[in-house]
């Protein structure tokens, strides 16, 4: 899932202080999950700016509201009218939400109240470990399910470099060396010959060098299409 | 208490979740009332000091709530949850100090129903089946008459109990609530020899028969018939209505029951120092409940069982004692009482009177012949669906056609009577609208939960010494004074008052799962907690990221909504800090806790309900400090409660440092149940600090 975390109240007050009435819009899905953007969080947005707003003197009308995910239009559709009545909508959803909503709400600015910092799991309650950089070109089948893309400080393609030590990477004693871990990992799944194989030089326009992504799967867009054809034919569009 | 609550005199109380409890599966206790009283919900506002809304929890669906309070076989103490644990709550002790508690708001609250639907009904019998039915059409609106052949109303409650398990004070309190409403009394008159039924039939457009089993069942033996030998209803209305025979020196009860009980306590009571009892069933067999058998025996009355009734042996008339024959067994190998005999066996038991208690059955001489059939066994016909006899406006209730049993269930039988009788006169279907006999329950605690939860004693209830009880017929047990009363409540687990999931808000985090300590919530395509591992602590609500977690019992939102009233208006130029305090309202809302006025403290079913947003919102209402005030370990009744809010406080200064308010002006603090006046020194030394701290101008 998608991880975030919340911005100082200072830096959202700079966002926000020129709007007159401001509502927190949370995301119920992922940001929820981490305890960044769900409903209640953005309840708190609004707490504290509603003490920030009354400390500065500045007259402020902040709310909030939720809707379960940003990434698919259908959920706004019972909010987007309240939503409208807004000078600003801060949502504290992923930045996939912030542009999603962007495009569709009209001449309202969507602001970011969270920063979105990468996908991955949830190890233990409370603990977010990215694992996975959406490189759009996987290659775990070849380095016993660890990403180096994601997990190796260089996004080292065979092998590690010079600071691996003791299984840390020289960046820092708590950070793991990826490539270590896939030398164990491989041993133990006794694959660790499958390493003799050079992988070649990657081309990274399926990752973000190659512009926007957009993956279409069609056997359901073409589902979506026929019963877009269905609705017109029966005449009730 | 009765004054706080004037204003709601009017409008019925509802405990909070009452309508979201109807569509879940009920606490034991209450499943197990025939009334269904939502014994949860009164118990835990008995625990919160709120006994007027306690009392009206009860009466809610109770009208003889007094009586019951004194003499109820409380088999929702027998289904309680906490027998797995160690004892069931005194539920019954509990309702009996309620109800003391709210004698003056009771009788504040009389007054006359409005007679709306100008239809007359007629209740034969003022027992607890006619009492109840009497009580619900006159609060539907109908213009309600009771007929009682006695001179009392109350029926064996007022003829038969004796007065040392149920005093009169408490029966007549019950009485006149439900005679206030405006219904008119006929005693002294007996339908049948006053009037027939078929008259009645036309005085009135409904009747209700509710004539109970008023008259004692006799045994076939040779001697039986002259003086010496009583029948124990007769016997107990002789003593009830000031009455009372001459027993001679040595009585004989006949019967194991708990009826037989009373007649021998009583005749103990009437000077009779030497009192048996003989029964044809062993001890362990004996209808009668244990602790009735155990306050008899304490009493000195002595028991022969396993002896059946063969002769009463004379000399000139008088009796002289029971000629009895040895039991083999009392049940065939189905189980079906079927007594047999040693024949060679046999004993004389003396006595100077033989007090016979084998049962009861109704006097139905006035409807030989009339419009109301009975069976071949000489028993009223009637559709235990709609609780209608045989012609069609008269409508059957109570122990009469139920057979003997409680007088909660004669309550129970009495509501689906009248309203059965309602939607007859509405032209309303009434097979399936009547409220049910049985309810969906949850099941007893899991063997995990119980492992976590705390041995705490119940509070026994105080008898008079048998030595002073039996020289009088003041009522014996010593309720509890408001110490036991609150202690006693704290131990009940709030079955069914737990957490509910919003499935259109839960995303299956799995915060809630693992956040729970008894492991109530588990998580598939949304959460879902198990009402029967769920102790409704609310640790769980505030951490959901969602807010998709709500309460039963109680509302999670309502502290941050009460909040700008609790605070008030700050004075710009006061002096003492104003100080949020949230305290667990198991010890704010009773007697005896007082705090200084700037310290506005706010009740919290526990403080695991207090979350970040909560402690914001105090200071945004104007607090110059908030302190959540935790009970001492052992006294909580939840697990793990300390170090969650803790590090929600943590969290807490963490955002309200980004505003300029400093740390110290969030804290939680300690403080032991026992102990009210701590609650109260822990706050004050709090706002001391704050004051040193100095007020908040923004
Ligand atoms: C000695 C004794 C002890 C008991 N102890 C307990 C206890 O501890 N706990 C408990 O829960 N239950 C106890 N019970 C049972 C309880 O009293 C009954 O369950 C309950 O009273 C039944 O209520 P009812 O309305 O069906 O009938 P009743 O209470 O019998 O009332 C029927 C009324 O109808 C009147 N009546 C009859 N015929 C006519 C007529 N023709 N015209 C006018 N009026 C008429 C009778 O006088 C009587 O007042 C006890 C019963 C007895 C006898
Ligand atoms: S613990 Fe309380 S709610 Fe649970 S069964 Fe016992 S009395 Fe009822
Ligand atoms: S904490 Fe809330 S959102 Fe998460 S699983 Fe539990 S109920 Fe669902
Ligand atoms: S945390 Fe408490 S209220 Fe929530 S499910 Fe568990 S026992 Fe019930």
């Amino acid at each position: 899932m998608i991880v975030g975390s919340q911005k100082p109240i200072d830096e959202i007050w700079d966002m926000v202080k020129e709007f007159k009435r401001v509502i927190v819009f949370g995301c119920n899905t992922c940001v929820a999950i981490c305890h960044a953007g769900g409903s209640k969080e953005a309840e708190t947005i609004a707490s504290m700016l509603k003490m920030r707003s009354s400390n500065e003197g500045v007259d402020m009308d902040v709310s909030s509201t939720s809707v379960m995910r940003h990434c698919e239009p259908e959920y706004f559709d019972e909010v987007i009218d309240e939503l409208r009545s807004y000078d600003l909508v801060l949502s504290t959803a992923c930045g996939v939400g912030v542009n999603f909503l962007s495009e569709r709400i009209g001449n309202i600015p969507v602001y970011p109240g969270i920063n979105t910092s990468f996908f991955g799991a949830v190890p233990e309650a409370g603990v977010f470990e990215e694992l996975c950089a959406g490189c759009g070109d996987c290659i775990l089948h070849m380095t016993g399910g660890i990403c180096p893309v994601a997990r190796c400080s260089k996004t080292l393609m065979n092998g590690p470099c010079g600071g691996t030590n003791e299984g840390k990477c020289e960046i820092g004693k708590d950070v793991d060396c990826a490539w270590y871990l896939i030398v164990q990992r491989m041993k133990d799944l006794g694959t660790i010959e499958k390493l003799s194989e050079v992988i070649p030089p990657r081309s990274w326009s399926t990752s973000r060098d190659g512009g926007p992504r957009r993956v279409s799967v069609e056997h359901i867009r073409e589902y979506e299409e026929s019963a877009e054809q269905k609705t017109e034919a029966g005449g009730s569009k | 208490m009765a004054e706080d609550n004037t204003t709601a005199l009017n409008e019925p109380y509802r405990p909070y979740g009452a309508d979201i409890k109807e569509t879940r599966p009920y606490s034991p206790c209450r499943a197990a009332c025939p009334a269904h009283t939502d014994v949860q919900a009164y118990v835990g506002l008995i625990a919160q000091g709120k006994y007027t809304e306690a009392f009206e929890v009860i009466t809610s669906v109770n009208p003889i709530a007094s009586v019951c309070s004194m003499i109820c076989h409380h088999p929702c103490e027998q289904a309680c949850r906490r027998c797995g644990v160690d004892e069931p709550l005194a539920v019954r002790h509990l309702k009996r100090f309620a109800i003391e508690r709210s004698q003056d708001y009771r009788r504040a609250k009389r007054k006359l129903t409005k007679k709306t639907r100008g239809k007359s009904i007629g209740v034969i019998g003022s027992g607890p089946s006619g009492l109840t039915a009497a009580n619900d059409l006159a609060s539907l609106g109908y213009d309600v008459t009771i007929y009682e052949r006695h001179p009392v109303l109350g029926g064996m409650l007022a003829s038969a109990i004796p007065p040392y398990r149920l005093p009169r004070e408490m029966l007549n309190e019950d009485i006149d609530d439900v005679i206030s409403k405006g219904i008119n009394v006929k005693t002294g008159f007996e339908i049948g020899r006053d009037r027939k039924l078929e008259d009645l039939m036309k005085d009135h457009d409904g009747i209700v028969i509710a004539i109970g089993l008023s008259q004692s069942r006799s045994l076939n033996i040779p001697g039986v018939e002259g003086d010496g030998v009583l029948l124990a209803i007769p016997f107990l209305e002789d003593v009830a209505f000031d009455r009372k025979p001459d027993l001679g020196k040595k009585v004989l009860v006949i019967g194991g029951g708990n009826v037989a009980m009373d007649v021998a306590r009583t005749a103990r009571r009437m000077g009779v120092k030497d009192v048996s009892m003989v029964c044809l069933e062993s001890a362990e067999e004996m209808p009668a409940w244990k602790w009735e058998i155990d306050e008899a025996i304490e009493e000195g009355v002595t028991i022969d069982n396993r002896w059946g009734p063969k002769a009463v042996k004379r000399e000139n008339g008088k009796v002289q004692g029971l000629e009895v024959v040895k039991v083999n067994s009392v049940f065939d190998d189905k189980g079906r009482f079927n007594p047999s005999f040693d024949d060679k066996t046999t004993k004389i038991i003396e006595a100077d009177t033989i007090i016979i208690t084998i049962g009861q059955m109704s006097n139905m001489s006035f409807l030989k012949d009339g419009p109301v059939k009975l069976d071949e066994r000489g028993l009223i016909q009637w559709d235990r669906d709609t609780h209608m006899s045989s012609a069609s406006n008269v409508f059957v209730a109570g122990e009469v056609v139920t057979g003997p049993g409680s007088a909660i269930a004669a309550v129970a039988s009495g509501h689906r009577a009248a309203m059965a009788l309602h939607l007859y006169l509405q032209g309303e279907e009434i097979k399936g609208n009547l409220p049910e006999h049985e309810k969906d329950k949850i099941d007893q605690l899991p063997g995990k939960v119980v492992d976590l939860l705390d041995r705490e004693q119940r509070q026994e209830i105080k008898h008079l010494p048998p030595e002073v009880r039996c020289d009088t017929f003041t009522h014996f047990e010593i309720g509890y004074d408001e110490a036991e009363a609150l202690k006693e409540a704290g131990r009940c687990r709030g079955c069914g008052g737990g957490a509910v999931v919003d499935p259109n808000r839960c995303m299956a985090c799995l915060t809630c799962l693992r956040v729970c300590p008894y492991g109530a919530p588990k998580v598939f395509a949304v959460s879902e907690i198990r009402p029967e591992y769920c102790q409704a602590c609310g640790l769980c609500a505030p951490e959901c990221p969602g807010q998709a977690i709500s309460m039963v019992s109680y509302d999670v939102n309502e502290i941050r909504s009460s909040m700008p009233d609790i605070i008030g208006k700050r004075d710009p130029k006061r002096s003492d800090p104003v100080i949020a305090a949230f305290l667990c309202t198991h010890h704010t809302g009773v007697g005896g806790f007082n705090v200084p006025g700037n310290i506005r403290t706010i009740p919290v079913h526990c403080i695991s309900r207090v979350d970040v947003l909560d402690v914001l919102s105090a200071f945004s209402n104007g607090a110059d400090g908030v302190a959540v005030i935790r009970c001492a370990d052992g006294s909580c009744k939840y697990k793990g409660v300390a170090k969650r809010v803790s590090s929600r406080i943590g969290r807490a200064r963490e955002l309200l440092s980004m505003l300029g308010i400093e740390n110290e002006r969030t804290e939680m603090l300690t403080a032991s149940s026992t102990n009210g006046n701590r609650y109260s020194s822990v706050c004050t030394e709090f706002s001391e600090k704050i004051k040193e701290l100095g007020l908040r101008s923004s």
